[in-house]
């Protein structure tokens, strides 16, 4: 037990309880600091973990999907390691395992549920080879525009090379995480929605990216969609095709809430359901399911956790202020936000709505991207009066001036907020990209009280 | 009055946003009463340049920009004609460099269009960042962002689109932005380029509507102030 390692812990147990009642987000800095210290200190306690080292990786959904399936994996009574406020770079990682061991160096725990930021696999995985990693979908990002999608995807085969018995858990229906599984060579399951889902007819509209095979080139045919580029396809070159789904959704329902059957491969059968809304919700609770099903747990605690789940951390959470209902969503891309508007019109009710849009470095500094979300389809949801806000809120207006939807400016984005909560409809959707979260967030905590 | 817009393969040049350039042509047009239709070609679709009034050629990644190139050699004598005629074209950052002779990138060179004498070759790192220009056809500033990794040069006497007020421009170095040729424009901004550069909008329709029904056509003002808010903001980003 050397006295570096104590010391990691200890600082970063001080700084982190330091930053919680300052009510700033000091994680990230832990990390930094406890590897300083102690450059071994994350190989150290990862390899304490006992039965198994999840990651979840991919564009949309990672915090959703891997606090889900640590609360799955809770709820069977074993002990976790989780990122949970989705620090997701090695800092980040770091900090997790550190704030979860004691003084003295001990990990006490079953499995290690962590999201990994996909750029930085390759700095995580020489300190640990995760057993699984759970791929939920490859979009194109606001951030990586010009690098392409195509680097993400040579990042991550390069870091499952560093780990060459970590089993796969990927989309079958998203053809990125579907070839990726197939070139990395490793062992891999799938899930998906083998079906067309008539409760979630796709948009017509969307804006697709054009989908080529990632093993000749061609371009792919698709049988259908479910949204963006999921859905089933084949290749007319080379055949390549949409893997066998061994988690399949049928039966999909979108009324209060969501509820499915999951048919695996051995045709066992599943009901669930949630109080979690927007078809998107079905693949991150899939995907959590598929996970936590491959540890051969039983999994007969689940259906309580998903009816009692309360949405936090910006994900489709809800705020009663006053007489006012708010809902909170995050979208940092063009997927993101279509998934968000569908989720929106899955209520039919009278709404109103705020669009926060900011152009920080890490929400990516070319607002572009708001020209290829769907916001058109606002003009059949509703909607009675629309602000937008943040740094781009003038581009944000222009983009919907130029769907023929009425919306007003407001650069701040407290008062562009306060302007809809009364008077109006008292059902009140925001959606923020990513910078504008955690103060919205905040702000929308403290009008709460 | 009718135009008619060419989408130039949008399934592979769509990087930032393109369709925004679209919408914004169409929605100005039908603003003032003038139909407009829109084409989109997509790999493969025959090109027929008799078709349109105005074609736009948007940016895509290398990898897309090179799938797009084999395509291009077989519409290459058409194409030219189309802009000889006074055809009027819009090309953006990808579309832009494919305007010139060639993209010499690292390992290979892309052949062009040849329709404008400009070339690019692929410099070290890339020139990212908010930019502004000030061109001679307007009063306002040309407001967006560019994100290229390709350094443009003009030949001897080709008309710059504008000056760099602030960014990086053609190559980072000459002071100069994009490229105006007969009725053709090019250039490395986006953001998109047309909704909060409603001048460069209008210019474009005003010139494709002259041609079409041969008479200098005047378009009637817009309502621009959500434009003209969006622009002033642009350009004081840096
Ligand atoms: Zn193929």
């Amino acid at each position: 037990m050397s006295l570096r390692k104590t010391l990691a812990i200890l600082l970063s147990k001080i700084i982190n309880r330091i930053s919680i009642l300052l009510g700033k987000q000091g994680v990230t800095f832990c990390g930094k600091l406890a590897l300083k210290l102690c450059p071994d200190i994350l190989r150290d306690l990862s390899s304490q973990v006992r039965e198994g080292i999840f990651v979840t990786c991919g564009t949309n959904g990672k915090t959703t999907t891997n606090n889900m399936l640590n609360s799955f994996l809770k709820s069977e009574g074993k002990k976790t390691v989780c990122n949970m406020t989705g620090s997701n770079m090695l800092n980040g990682v770091v900090a997790a395992f550190v704030l979860s061991a004691s003084l003295g160096g001990k990990l006490d725990a079953d499995y290690a549920v962590i999201e990994i930021d996909e750029a930085s696999t390759l700095r995580v995985f020489p300190h640990f080879k995760p057993d699984y990693m759970l791929l939920t979908n490859l979009f194109r990002d606001q951030l990586d525009r010009y690098g392409e999608i195509d680097i993400t995807i040579d990042i991550l085969l390069r870091a499952l090379e560093l780990c060459p018995d970590c089993k796969i858990i990927a989309n079958a229906d998203d053809v990125l995480c579907a070839s990726l599984a197939k070139k990395s060579g490793h062992d891999f399951i799938t899930f998906g929605i083998n079906e067309p889902c008539k409760a979630n007819p796709a948009s017509t509209s969307e804006i697709r990216e054009g989908a080529f095979c990632q093993f000749c080139g061609e371009r792919l045919d698709y049988d259908f969609y479910h949204f963006s580029q999921l859905g089933s396809y084949h290749c007319p070159k080379c055949g390549y095709k949409r893997p066998l789904i061994n988690y399949n959704a049928t039966d999909i329902s979108l009324k209060n809430g969501l509820s499915f059957k999951v048919v695996g491969s051995d045709n066992n059968e599943r009901a669930l359901s949630s109080n979690y809304r927007g078809f998107y919700n079905i693949y991150n609770i899939l995907a959590a399911f598929s996970a936590a099903s491959e540890t051969g747990l039983e999994l007969k605690n689940i259906d309580a956790i998903l009816k009692s789940f309360k949405p936090e951390n910006g994900r489709m959470e809800s705020f009663k202020i006053g007489e006012c209902n708010v809902l909170l969503n995050l979208a940092k891309n063009p997927a993101g936000f279509n998934q968000n508007i569908s989720a929106v019109m899955e209520d039919d009710s009278p709404k109103d709505l705020v669009v926060v849009i900011n152009d920080n470095a890490q929400d990516g500094k070319d607002i572009s991207w708001l020209w290829d979300v769907d916001f058109e389809r606002f003009s059949g949801a509703n909607v009675k009066s629309i602000i937008v806000s943040g740094l781009r809120a003038y581009d944000m207006e222009l983009r919907f001036k130029y769907s023929d939807i009425k919306a007003k400016a407001v650069i701040n984005i407290e008062d562009g907020i306060k302007e809809l909560l009364t008077g109006h409809t008292n059902n009140l959707y925001v959606l923020v990209n990513y910078t504008a979260l955690y103060n919205t967030r905040k702000w929308l905590k403290s009008m709460e009280d | 009055m009718n135009i008619r817009i060419g989408h130039l393969y949008p399934d592979l040049l769509n990087l930032y946003g393109d369709r925004g350039n679209i919408r914004c042509m169409m929605k100005r047009l039908s603003w003032r009463g003038i139909d407009a239709e829109l084409v989109e070609y997509k790999l493969n679709d025959k090109v027929n340049f008799n078709d349109c009034d105005i074609f736009l050629l948007g940016g895509g990644s290398d990898r897309e920009q090179k799938l797009v190139c084999k395509e291009l050699s077989s519409i290459k004598k058409d194409f030219k004609k189309y802009v000889e005629d006074m055809g009027v074209v819009i090309a953006i950052c990808g579309g832009y460099q494919l305007l010139g002779a060639y993209y010499q990138m690292d390992d290979e060179s892309v052949e062009g269009l040849e329709l404008v004498d400009l070339y690019t070759v692929q410099g070290e790192g890339r020139l990212i960042g908010n930019i502004t220009i000030k061109s001679d056809l307007f009063d306002m500033p040309i407001t967006g962002f560019e994100n290229h990794g390709g350094r443009t040069t003009l030949g001897e006497g080709v008309t710059p689109l504008g000056k760099v007020v602030n960014g990086f421009g053609n190559d980072g170095n000459s002071g100069y932005e994009g490229v105006i040729y007969k009725n053709v424009i090019g250039t490395y901004l986006h953001g998109p380029l047309l909704p909060k550069n409603p001048q460069v909008c209008d210019y474009i329709l005003a010139k494709s509507l002259s041609k079409k029904y041969g008479k200098d056509i005047i378009l009637d003002p817009l309502d621009d102030s959500a434009e003209d808010r969006a622009n002033n903001y642009s350009q004081a980003l840096n």
